[in-house]
């Protein structure tokens, strides 16, 4: 390891950090845009569901630089080419969260919203999200940790990000600048996610002092009821 | 007042939950509807405030079809308990309190005043304000629950099995504190349960159901354990329902003896003398202030070689004693069956005694009071409750 070349190249890694921090952190921001409406549809209308969790399912088991490239021809080589991509996946993660977390509001407390004279769009907003909140940071922490290193991949098409470390320094044979890449990588990762506990933190005062308090709450959904085996209920 | 007007709820399925139900709920009383599970009681108080709609028939809230208008408006006016409280756990428990008022616009400085008020109401320390459903033990979340209800003080208040969740001390001591607030408040209750001790403690009336979303009988409680309408209700409100039906009775009635009841100062052969007279086994012995000291055994008095005075007598002890004035039968029957004499103390509000009783003066009162509510049944069908 030549640690000087760190000094030396100050200003690449901060830039290509920042880049990195970019493509990692607008994707899942965008999928809980999109993913919000769509669970809450799922929510309601149960049909819909299952063809969305499919659709998303599918479309995480394309590889990311195959999409990029598709991408290619409509977007060039800027960051939409990434974000898009991202944003995509984002949602296989992320739609089931919200789904899970307004179905892990107790029926009782939706009932008992219902009949002191909530209407449904207030009772969305004021009961059932706040109260699938735990379970939607959840899903948003790991979507945000995925999409943060999957951002390096974008490097391959040419959209700068903390790939290009790993890339130049193959090709250069020289191990220090990939290691950078990678503990960079690691630490956008690690920052990101105790940003977003501190988020969440402050958005559920609730929670604190429950014995669970640090992870989200553990709920049985309807899927996994029918996948445990007989006679455990 | 709430009527249901041959009111029957039928699901998709075929099920009929409510059939044809027509019941009149008189403002400002609570009451109670009982049965078993799957006897429609839930179904009907939903109706109420239209989390479940019927298939036919109207219910009227004071003369006005709930059907017609907002839902959420009607709801605001109607106070709602579960058993499993249904508290939101990301608010405090004074703005759990304060929904309704805050739902009705009221700023959040007006509904948290209203929330303190409301708490000292159901008796809630005003340090848990700020805390979380989680941190209240399942009691301290149900008086939570009630508040909530009572919050912006709506006319009727609905209550689905509230006290069922929480163990038998905690669930009388709620109990008590329901109809101490009803004292106050003068709502109009419909409280479910499947417990008929429960039904018949805090109803002013009592609608028993049976399966398959009938009503069986609709009375006030006393009434509903003196005469029963068939085999159904007798089974229903259980085997022991003469004996609870006691706790209607005033103890009042009760002939009580002061023939065999001598202070302290008698001498033993004097007090042997009024035993035979009175043809009681047992002098109750007072002191000179007249509170009762414990029991004398005749027979032990006359045989042996007795002390002088009673005072100086072995003595049971007088054990549970009854209050003439204010106690039901029921007292003055538990108040005899554990005294190891087979007789019970009535006191008066200072606790001198006022006379003893025997389960053939009981016998006697219990007959009596049977006959007068039996009697006053068929004169006066309507009358007042207890």
């Amino acid at each position: 390891m030549i640690w000087s070349w760190i000094p030396a190249n100050a200003g690449l890694i901060w830039q290509l950090t920042l880049e990195n921090a970019i493509l990692g952190l607008v994707p899942p921001l965008l999928g809980l845009m999109i993913s919000a409406p769509l669970g809450i549809a799922c929510v309601r209308w149960g049909w819909l569901y299952p063809p969305v969790l499919s659709g998303a399912s599918v479309v995480y088991a394309i590889p990311s630089l195959a999409l990029f490239v598709v991408l290619i021809p409509y977007t060039g080589l800027s960051d939409a080419t990434v974000i898009i991509p991202l944003t995509l996946f984002s949602l296989c993660v992320l739609v089931p969260n919200v789904v899970d977390g307004l179905r892990s509001v107790p029926e009782p407390v939706r009932q008992a919203a219902t009949a002191m004279g909530f209407g449904t769009m207030r009772r969305l907003a004021q009961v059932e999200l706040p109260v699938a909140i735990p379970v939607i940071m959840a899903g948003l922490r790991v979507a945000t940790v995925s999409s943060i290193s999957l951002a390096s991949v974008g490097q391959l098409i040419g959209v700068s990000s903390l790939g290009y470390l790993f890339i130049d320094g193959l090709q250069r044979d020289f191990p220090t600048e990939i290691f950078v890449g990678i503990v960079l990588v690691i630490a956008l990762a690690l920052a990101a996610d105790i940003v977003l506990v501190m988020i969440r933190r402050l958005l559920t005062p609730w929670q604190r002092g429950r014995r669970d308090a640090g992870a989200p709450p553990f709920v049985l959904t309807p899927q996994m009821e029918q996948n445990l085996p007989e006679g455990v209920a | 007042m709430i009527t249901f007007e041959s009111v029957t709820k039928r699901y998709p399925g075929g099920t009929v939950a409510v059939d044809a139900l027509s019941l009149e709920i008189p403002a400002g009383e609570i009451m109670v509807l009982v049965g078993p599970s799957g006897c429609g009681k839930t179904t009907s108080l939903r109706m109420i405030n239209r989390l479940v709609e019927p298939t036919e028939g109207r219910i009227l809230l004071d003369g006005r079809d709930v059907q017609q208008g907002n839902p959420s408006v009607l709801r605001r006016g109607i106070g709602y308990v579960i058993q499993q409280t249904g508290l939101f756990p990301h608010r405090t428990i004074e703005d759990n309190i304060a929904t309704v008022p805050l739902l009705n616009g009221w700023g959040k400085a007006k509904g948290r005043r209203r929330a303190r008020e409301l708490m000292e109401l159901v008796g809630l320390d005003e340090a848990m304000a700020r805390r979380y459903p989680h941190q209240l033990s399942g009691g301290q979340q149900q008086r939570v629950g009630v508040a909530r209800a009572l919050a912006a003080d709506p006319p009727v208040l609905l209550m689905d099995e509230p006290f069922s969740a929480v163990d038998p001390i905690v669930r009388a001591s709620l109990q008590d504190e329901l109809i101490r607030l009803q004292a106050d408040l003068h709502k109009t209750v419909v409280l479910v349960t499947h417990d008929v001790e429960e039904a018949i403690k805090v109803g002013d009336r009592v609608a028993v159901f049976r399966p398959g979303g009938h009503l069986a009988q609709v009375d006030t409680p006393e009434r509903l354990l003196g005469k029963p309408a068939d085999d159904y209700v007798r089974d229903f409100v259980g085997f022991d329902r003469g004996i609870r039906r006691l706790s209607f009775f005033a103890a009042a009635g009760l002939d009580l003896s002061f023939d065999a009841v001598l202070p302290e100062g008698t001498t033993a052969a004097e007090a042997v003398q009024a035993a035979k007279r009175a043809g009681e086994p047992w002098i109750l012995v007072i002191d000179a202030q007249r509170r009762p000291k414990g029991w004398a055994s005749a027979a032990d008095l006359e045989s042996a070689a007795e002390p002088d005075r009673l005072a100086d007598a072995r003595l049971a002890g007088y054990g549970h004693t009854f209050r003439p004035d204010s106690d039901s039968l029921r007292a003055a029957l538990d108040a005899t069956v554990l005294s190891r004499t087979g007789r019970a103390v009535g006191v008066d509000e200072a606790g001198h005694v006022v006379g003893v009783t025997s389960y053939d003066r009981l016998r006697a009162a219990i007959q009596a009071a049977e006959e007068a509510a039996d009697q006053g049944q068929v004169a006066d069908p309507d009358g007042p409750a207890s």
